[in-house]
């Protein structure tokens, strides 16, 4: 195959032998003639293997029939007449445009030869040919492809300055189509030349990807390696503007704006213009182009990062149209991001109950609690119905009352931050000082000394009384944060003795100490999670946690054991949340899907496909109505939990997104990842608010204070940062930075404030 | 990719080909394989070579989700694992093993470099006699405030505020550079690191302190919180720089009034207050301080009504300094006196540096003064500055000076030029103190004695 570079069958060729296909009866005098010429004519070439074969071909004699491909068309002299006409008559039928080059699609001519009866040769050299399509071997010269990307790249350096931005995204699909052609082929010094000449012109966003391909030496890889195949496969779309995609049509077909005469072989050479050929056949096999009316200028940079890509295969695709990211979730529609309703009973109770402690307290401040207990719904959001949440029982507990009670009275206590007051005021002055206090959290950093290899996560419970951590040595230690005991129970009771609160506390271990270790996971521990049900008021019942043994295991904080194993990933689960309210949760795993669990089933209740790599991390929307899932496909989706149907995509970061978070007010989703930015969604049009940037590694945790005015951050370069989520995005003229030192996960916890440390 | 693709550690495969043809054709010939055709070799290193990246790039993934930035072995077993291939057993991230060369086989050339893993021989007998095991303690967490209200504490477990002075000097150069002026420097020291009240306390401190705007008794009162109170140590940054700056810039006027006086004065009480101040760790601005002391005790032009008390209390403090600071801060003897006898023995260097150095070497002590007056021959420098027969606060100090390394003696018997002993010591005498002092020396022969012998019991 490597030998075969006939330009043999040029379109010049094919269309001649399909012009002189409906003269019928004069090819078949001649064609001894052809068959000359042909043999000659690749001789000539030096292509042994072809002439040998045709050779072969001519001396078995068999009734062999083929046109358009000269070795093909070669035993065709000893076709009857009648035959001829027969086999040509598919051509006939088009008499609308007999000038068309019915060979363009060679799958079609090769599915066309394989059904017809051939010698074994031919099939022989049909099936060398293989998949890949003739096309390809019109295109085995590995120079043309060093030559049209220079060419391509010189065009694009030296277009307007308008149109340079929009050009410039096509160099990197054009540079992996090419580098992977070359691969294909066999050429592989040509190949890593290719990459070691071209690879600095391509942005460094596209790395990682780079640095892949680079390693993708033999055409084996490119027919299993998943990021080959994906170029190969999908289209790459490409957003244009119109005049600019008629520039880049001009210049691909007649070379104007190329570099000047005079440098290189010029665009009217005949290298030239073979380079050009070979960017051609990519633009068609390879890319598609989104031409918008709207001119560069009147775009935002970001928009136009969001229509490029392989669009067709991170956007779900609905009826065949290719839909890029934002009019997809324009089509699906309003999200009701209101906060989750609560029952008319459960509400009544509340209010009573914090009626009555405010008259046994003497507590002037109470009476305005009441107040809270019934937040005015925000505007501009549509509020879910009680039917609308995922179903929970329909009666509520004492726990439930308590966890209201107190998330009223955390609302009058807490300290409201306003980092807005930071603009306004210079740090110098008292005046300042002031400020800088409402504007900013007090941080409270958590260090772990003498872990072994790691301590992956860690979470302090809703009410602050227990702090978890999930080491790489597959256990998860618990801490009492108050000094208490943590009390497993005896196992040996008999359950007929149990009656009452005084017979399960005669049961209970003796002893114990503050801390305590669960053992159960098999790999390194990646997320816990307390339950939520308990909120504020009281201490958490139950623990998650994910390990990359694939399963999530629940634990009981009352006995200290593990009470179930849900196994259905495939693969380590990376992340595991629970629902605001409880009861279910949500799984993110290695082997592409999120799952959503209920507490008292085995199996997983829905599947979210559709990442097209990890998904390392999900969170619930406040009002549980949706899920949101980071992927390392530099996406990030949002779900609607009961249908499982994708309803909006984050598109896009330019590295593996692996941590998010949900502002409580519910507008915003903020994201964050490898690429070290931090990017603010609006939920409501999909569309991406502001990107944060400041962070010098990779980001690990964000978390927004409870009014959704600050976010923080923590990263791999030891500090925390805060951001303000009002401002405006961009780069700040001047990061006040105090030096802090944190490496791990980080939580807020209103009134507290408090960060989370592992490891130093 | 069995055998090979483990054996070497994940490095970035950035240039293709780091898996090299030999390579594979060893592990063929391991295999009983002999022979492998280039093509085979080469292809074969290609492939391994994109496994092994297939396999970091899985184990990556399992870094990061580990919350770490280095790859370690645990690392690649998991990204085996969930590749479907057995991990390789044995490799622990404490202990990564060592390859070593081995020596080169005379005998067979063709060998080549050979490696081999390092086994540490371990006599057993020896690590049951000596080695105590310890269990480990186990994992355990503190908790610090990383900021309070969106200040960061100075505290021990937060790193010290070092951009923070950075951009502190910086402004100090912008502020310098358009037009070489540095008069508005002292108001811009206080930076929001402090927190509110110990900014108000510096500003009332440094207000009270001056003495344009403030009484004695006030000033007292300030001295007085500087020298015994706690907790000053965020301060102590912005005090030392006040103190070096202010005497900077108090002596480049060059005034000489009543108030510049004054105002140098506080700035040596405040630095002997800090001094004094048991709960600070003074130490590390030493630096700082050292510089301003000096200029006030070498200055030329100190107004003339305070010009001796100065002198002298700038002596004191580093007589203090010395005293308290010398055993741990290496070399503060030697740079303190070397900055002095240099004061003290300079040609150019006027009468009131003179002064002002031998007032420092009398307050470091004897040996300091025998080194400044005696062998570097300063006293003689002195003395040819000097009209013969003057009496002045310079020739008084030198006088003094001498009188410390030997008190003279009650009853003087004075050195005969004829004897041939004392002749011998006239000679020294001349030499070492020169004429001017010599003469005034010359009358009484134990001292002189005293004064030139190192060992001043032995001359007795």
């Amino acid at each position: 195959m490597s030998a075969a570079t006939p330009a043999a069958s040029t379109p010049d060729g094919a269309s001649s032998s399909v012009a002189g296909a409906p003269a019928g009866e004069s090819s078949s005098g001649n064609v001894s003639d052809l068959d000359r010429m042909v043999l000659e004519y690749l001789r000539s070439r030096g292509l042994k293997e072809l002439e040998k074969a045709m050779e072969e071909i001519e001396k078995s004699a068999a009734p062999a029939d083929d046109k358009g491909k000269q070795p093909e068309t070669a035993p065709s002299h000893t076709i009857s007449q009648e035959e001829l006409i027969k086999q040509l008559a598919i051509f006939a039928q088009k008499p609308a445009n007999p000038d068309e080059n019915a060979f363009k699609d060679s799958s079609s001519v090769l599915q066309e030869l394989s059904t017809m009866g051939n010698p074994q040769n031919i099939q022989n050299l049909i099936s060398s040919i293989g998949p890949v399509g003739a096309e390809e071997i019109l295109s085995l010269d590995p120079t043309d492809k060093h030559e049209g990307f220079r060419e391509l790249e010189s065009w694009v350096d030296g277009s307007l300055d308008m149109y340079r931005p929009e050009f410039r995204p096509i160099l990197f699909p054009i540079f992996c189509h090419f580098y992977l052609d070359l691969v294909q082929q066999g050429y592989r010094e040509a190949a890593q030349n290719f990459y070691s000449t071209f690879s600095p012109s391509i942005p460094s966003i596209h790395h990682a990807t780079l640095h892949h391909l680079s390693t993708i030496t033999l055409p084996y890889h490119v027919q299993t390696d998943e990021v080959a195949q994906r170029f190969r496969s999908e289209k790459y779309t490409v957003r244009m503007s119109r005049s600019g995609f008629s520039l880049l049509i001009g210049w691909l077909t007649e070379g104007f704006g190329g570099e000047p005469t005079g440098t290189g072989d010029g665009f009217s050479g005949e290298k030239g213009k073979r380079g050009r050929a070979a960017v051609m056949r990519v633009v068609n096999n390879h890319l598609r182009f989104d031409v918008s009316a709207s001119s560069t200028t009147s775009v935002s940079p970001l928009t136009w990062e969001e229509s490029t890509g392989f669009l067709s295969a991170v956007v779900p695709q609905t009826n065949g149209s290719n839909v890029d990211a934002s009019a997809y979730n324009s089509s699906k529609g309003e999200l009701k991001l209101g906060p989750a309703p609560i029952s008319e009973e459960l509400r009544a109770e509340t209010e009573r109950t914090l009626r009555d402690q405010a008259m046994v307290d003497h507590d002037p401040g109470a009476q305005y609690d009441l107040h809270f207990a019934r937040p005015a719904p925000p505007a501009g959001l549509a509020s879910p119905a009680i039917s609308d949440l995922p179903p929970h029982p329909p009666s509520f507990k004492t726990v439930d009352v308590k966890r209201e009670v107190e998330k009223v009275r955390d609302a009058r206590k807490r300290i409201r931050l306003d980092p807005s007051a930071l603009t306004s005021a210079s740090l110098n002055t008292p005046q300042g000082a002031a400020a800088r206090a409402r504007a900013l959290p007090s941080i409270c950093a958590y260090t772990f000394h003498d872990v072994g290899e790691g301590v992956p996560c860690c979470e302090f419970s809703p009410d602050t009384s227990l702090l978890a951590a999930g080491f790489s040595e597959s256990y998860i230690r618990l801490w009492s944060l108050k000094g208490e005991k943590l009390k497993g129970m005896r196992s040996d009771f008999q359950m007929n003795n149990v009656r009452d609160v005084s017979s399960i506390n005669k049961i209970r271990e003796k002893g114990g100490s503050t801390t305590r270790k669960l053992i159960g996971h098999s790999g390194p521990v990646y997320s816990v999670t307390f339950d939520p049900i308990g909120g504020s008021g009281s201490p958490p019942r139950y623990l998650l946690s994910s390990s990359a043994d694939a399963t999530a295991r629940l634990w009981s904080l009352d006995t200290m054991t593990n009470v179930v194993a849900y196994r259905g990933h495939q693969n380590p689960v990376w992340d595991v949340k629970w629902s605001p309210m409880g009861i279910y949760f949500a799984t993110a795993s290695r082997d592409r899907t999120a799952r959503l669990w209920s507490t008292d089933r085995t199996s997983a209740l829905r599947i979210y496909a559709g990442h097209l790599s990890d998904v390392n991390a999900v969170g619930f929307h406040p009002n549980s109505l949706y899920l949101g899932t980071a992927s390392s496909d530099c996406t990030a989706r949002l779900w609607d939990v009961q249908r499982g149907a994708c309803v909006r995509v984050f598109y896009r970061h330019d590295d593996i997104v692996s941590t998010l978070a949900f502002s409580p007010d519910g507008r915003y989703l903020a994201t964050a990842g490898e690429d070290l930015a931090i990017r603010m969604w609006d939920l409501g049009s999909g569309k991406c608010v502001k990107k944060m940037t400041g962070h010098t590694a990779s980001v690990y945790s964000l978390a927004f204070s409870a009014e959704s005015s600050l976010l923080v951050s923590g990263a791999a370069d030891w500090t925390v940062r805060c951001w303000d989520v009002k401002a405006a995005g961009g780069l700040p003229s001047k990061v006040k930075e105090n030096g802090t030192m944190v490496n791990g996960t980080s939580e807020d916890h209103p009134p507290e404030k408090e960060t989370e440390s592992t490891e130093t | 990719m069995s055998k090979p693709a483990p054996k070497t550690k994940p490095a970035p495969t950035k240039i293709p080909g780091i898996y090299k043809l030999d390579c594979v054709r060893d592990v063929a010939e391991s295999l009983n394989i002999p022979n492998l055709p280039d093509a085979v070799a080469s292809a074969l290193a290609s492939d391994v070579e994109y496994r092994i990246q297939q396999v970091v790039e899985e184990a990556a993934r399992f870094m990061r989700h580990a919350k770490r930035t280095t790859l370690t072995t645990s690392d690649i077993d998991q990204a085996l694992r969930v590749l479907n291939i057995e991990p390789l057993y044995g490799h622990f991230p404490h202990n990564p093993p060592t390859f070593r060369r081995a020596l080169p086989f005379p005998q067979m050339q063709s060998a080549g470099s050979v490696y081999f893993v390092e086994d540490e021989e371990i006599e057993f007998d020896r690590i049951l006699r000596e080695e105590k095991i310890t269990m480990p303690k186990g994992v355990s967490w503190t908790a610090h405030w990383l900021a309070v209200e969106g200040v960061q504490p100075l505290i021990p477990e937060n790193p010290p505020a070092v951009p923070k002075e950075d951009t502190e000097g910086k402004q100090a150069a912008a502020t310098v550079l358009p037009g070489g002026k540095q008069t508005q420097q002292q108001p811009l020291l206080v930076k929001q690191t402090l927190s509110r009240e110990l900014n108000l306390y510096y500003a009332r401190l440094t207000s009270s302190l001056n003495p344009q705007t403030s009484d004695y008794s006030k000033r007292t009162a300030a001295l007085a919180s500087l020298r015994h109170d706690a907790g000053l140590s965020p301060l102590l940054p912005y005090l030392a720089q006040w103190v070096s700056e202010g005497v900077v810039s108090t002596l480049r006027t060059g005034s000489q009034t009543d108030n510049d006086g004054k105002m140098l004065e506080v700035f040596l009480d405040v630095i002997s207050a800090l001094l004094d101040n048991q709960t600070l760790g003074v130490e590390p601005f030493l630096h700082q301080l050292l510089p301003a002391v000096f200029s006030i005790l070498l200055h030329s032009a100190l107004p003339p009504s305070h010009a001796n008390h100065l002198r002298v209390t700038a002596a004191q403090i580093l007589s203090h300094l010395l005293t308290h600071y010398s055993m741990t801060y290496p070399g503060l003897p030697t740079k303190i006196v070397k900055m002095l006898i240099v004061g003290l023995i300079e040609n150019k260097k006027p009468r009131q540096t003179n002064e002002g150095a031998i007032r420092g070497l009398m307050a470091i002590g004897k040996e300091a003064v025998r080194l400044g007056l005696v062998d570097r021959q300063g006293a003689k420098i002195v003395g040819e500055k000097c009209m013969p027969g003057e009496q002045s606060t310079l020739v008084d100090l030198v006088m003094e000076g001498l009188r410390m390394l030997h008190p003279p003696s009650q009853r003087p018997v004075p050195l005969d030029p004829n004897s041939g002993a004392d002749s011998a010591v006239v000679e020294r005498l001349r030499t070492q103190l020169g004429d001017f002092f010599a003469e005034r020396v010359i009358g009484d022969s134990a001292w002189a004695r005293g004064i030139l012998s190192d060992d001043a019991a032995g001359a007795l």
